[in-house]
């Protein structure tokens, strides 16, 4: 049948899902079983348990709970903060002329090439001038400024395939740059933002790097990971209760704005295509 | 309702002149269509008219005020794009209340004026619609609703009904004809068919390359255009244009007769420009022969397409059903009276000049 997937492609992606899903499975085992049993690997047979121990402990011994509640709040600060600015930029570099527009945008976009690690010492010797050392500010900053090259670039080509004309009607029913923004563009890119904002999601999620060099006390998921197995102690269980802990929340975006992120331009202008 | 006058209005982009030192005057509550084929300028004049294109050099002046810098809210224009630019993430009533929203009315205001513009335009039962749920045809009804709840000075439609099939095109043509008949307001229509031209306008403006060739009503620019290239341009089908040289008696065709006209220049080449439909069948004291290729049967008028023993492509119109077949010649007479003489450079010669 036409448009008909071949079998074989099915068994292939299946086996493929499968092998992607053994890690994910053997961490949420090795959550639930004494070490002692383990310590050959959490597929052995010989002596099985099941104990909540470790989901227990973890969070007495470690400040979990804390740091997830920092994760979560940092994650969404940054994550909003470049949904909204990341298309405001986007709009100015594509409809609107000011100086230096061309120029801007190449630097800006320029810094994709450039590693976070690059700017880590710079960073860090400015926050310690300023004072922001161990402030979420220290990496809020940082999340939302290296965003903007890939994601400006990414809305910026969206709004290439963005009707004119709707700019140019909101310019007739009395819109000034603003409004334009706010009321056309915005409510019809928002599959282009919701992509940036789940990259963006995960990425301010899973950091490690620069939570872990300008934050103290307060310091989120991916950070305390590597403390919880950073000790000397066989603590498989505990680490993966924290790896559970810490992978659970981008799981459950990606399952829930799939969708969104899939979805493609829903930009008409109302016209027969 | 208002007029609308450029005085001495350009358009450049950078070196290229797109729009070049143009005068007009669109008379309060007139229906005037610029028309010209593409590229000739007339949508950009129209954008230029609405705001959305910055004017180059001149004035332009809208109900006595020169608004070249002001914002299109401020010029009291409304615009009816071609491809409709409805808000897709709106519905209709939202669509159409938008631009109210915009300046501030209240909810109750809004929602009264935008049941009488859906009144207007029958289109009542679409209001909770969003634009994607809509024929191309109720989308256009949308598209001018958004334009006349704000009650402009002036409606802007640039080509409005391009992208319509045929039948929709004709019945939209004598709806905004209604309209304006309604309204009377000011309207600036832009398109390319001579067709919408004629039938809508009380003034028609043809343009190439950024020129006004010819303005007037209708009847003018088809009775009497001012050159080859109008005479060309309206009147569907175009005029016929045979080839002759000028006689002290009259332009001698090079099919064969000469017309006798009296008060032209005695000598050069030319063009006659005859329509389709006067030409006089098997008649008239000169008369070409016409080896007819394709007979077009529209029912109650015929179009006979040959050429003449000269080549010639010649369109005929014959109104009764005189029984001639693809194949057959026929001959065909010309009213010097209904003739026009066109220099080859696109001028036209006026008898007793």
């Amino acid at each position: 049948m036409i448009g008909r997937v071949p079998n074989w492609i099915v068994w292939v992606v299946g086996i493929i899902a499968c092998i992607w899903v053994i890690p994910i499975i053997g961490i949420v085992v090795t959550s639930v079983r004494p070490p002692a049993d383990v310590t050959l690997g959490w597929w052995r047979l010989d002596n099985i348990r099941f104990t909540l121990d470790a989901w227990m402990r973890v969070w007495d011994e470690y400040p979990l709970a804390n740091a997830f509640w920092t994760t979560l709040w940092i994650t969404l600060i940054g994550t909003g903060a470049t949904m909204l600015l990341t298309p405001a930029a986007a709009y100015a570099f594509h409809f609107l002329k000011f100086p230096f527009r061309r120029t801007i945008l190449v630097i800006i976009i320029n810094a994709f090439v450039l590693p976070v690690q690059v700017v880590v010492i710079p960073l860090f010797q400015l926050w310690r001038d300023t004072g922001l050392i161990d402030n979420i500010l220290a990496v809020l900053i940082p999340y939302v400024g290296l965003s903007f090259a890939w994601s400006i670039f990414l809305v910026k080509n969206f709004m290439e395939d963005f009707p004119k004309e709707l700019i140019e009607a909101g310019k007739i029913d009395g819109c000034g740059p603003l409004a334009t923004f706010w009321f056309v563009v915005l409510p019809n890119s928002l599959s282009a933002i919701f992509a940036v904002g789940i990259l963006q999601f995960l990425w301010c999620w899973n950091s490690l790097l620069l939570p872990m060099l300008y934050l103290r006390t307060t310091i989120p998921l991916p950070v305390l990971l590597t403390r919880v197995s950073g000790t000397y102690d066989l603590n498989w269980d505990l680490r993966s209760v924290a790896a559970i802990v810490t992978t659970i929340v981008p799981l459950f975006v990606f399952l829930i704005f799939q969708r969104q992120f899939a979805a493609g331009s829903q930009t008409r202008t109302g016209a027969k295509e | 309702m208002a007029t609308v006058t450029l005085n001495n209005v350009s358009k450049s982009y950078g070196t290229l002149e797109v729009i070049d030192n143009l005068n007009l005057q669109v008379e309060d509550g007139t229906f005037t269509v610029f028309v010209g084929p593409s590229g000739c300028g007339k949508s950009t004049l129209l954008r230029m008219i609405a705001g959305l294109e910055p004017i180059t050099k001149g004035d332009l002046v809208i109900d006595g005020r020169r608004v070249n810098e002001a914002d299109p809210i401020e010029r009291g224009v409304a615009m009816v794009f071609q491809n409709y630019a409805l808000y897709p993430h709106m519905t209709v009533e939202q669509n159409i209340g938008f631009s109210l929203r915009m300046a501030g009315l209240e909810k109750s205001d809004i929602d009264a004026r935008v049941a009488i513009a859906a009144q207007t335009l029958q289109i009542e039962p679409l209001l909770k619609r969003k634009p994607a749920q809509l024929s191309g045809g109720q989308r256009q009804r949308v598209a001018i609703g958004r334009a006349i709840v704000r009650d402009p000075e002036v409606f802007l439609f640039d080509e409005p009904l391009s992208n319509l099939d045929a039948e929709l095109r004709v019945s939209m043509r004598v709806e905004i004809a209604k309209l304006h008949n309604k309204l009377g307001s000011t309207m600036i229509y832009v398109t390319h068919d001579q067709t919408e031209a004629m039938t809508l306008a009380d003034k028609i403006v043809v343009m190439r390359d950024g020129k006004i060739e010819q303005s007037g009503s209708p009847d003018d620019l088809y009775d009497n255009p001012d050159n080859l290239f109008v005479a060309g341009f309206i009147g569907s089908p175009r005029m016929n244009f045979l080839r002759a040289d000028l006689t002290a008696t009259g332009p001698r065709l090079v099919a064969g007769p000469t017309l006798s006209m009296a008060g032209l220049p005695s000598q050069g080449e030319v063009l006659v420009g005859v329509r389709p439909e006067h030409f006089l069948l098997g008649g008239g004291d000169a008369s070409v022969a016409v080896k007819v290729d394709v007979v077009e049967n529209l029912g109650g008028t015929r179009y006979l397409y040959g050429a003449t023993i000269s080549g010639e492509n010649v369109v005929v119109e014959v109104r009764d059903r005189p029984g001639i077949k693809a194949g057959d010649t026929v001959h065909v007479g010309i009213d010097p009276v209904r003739s026009m003489i066109f220099r080859a450079t696109g001028e036209r010669l006026r008898q007793g000049h």
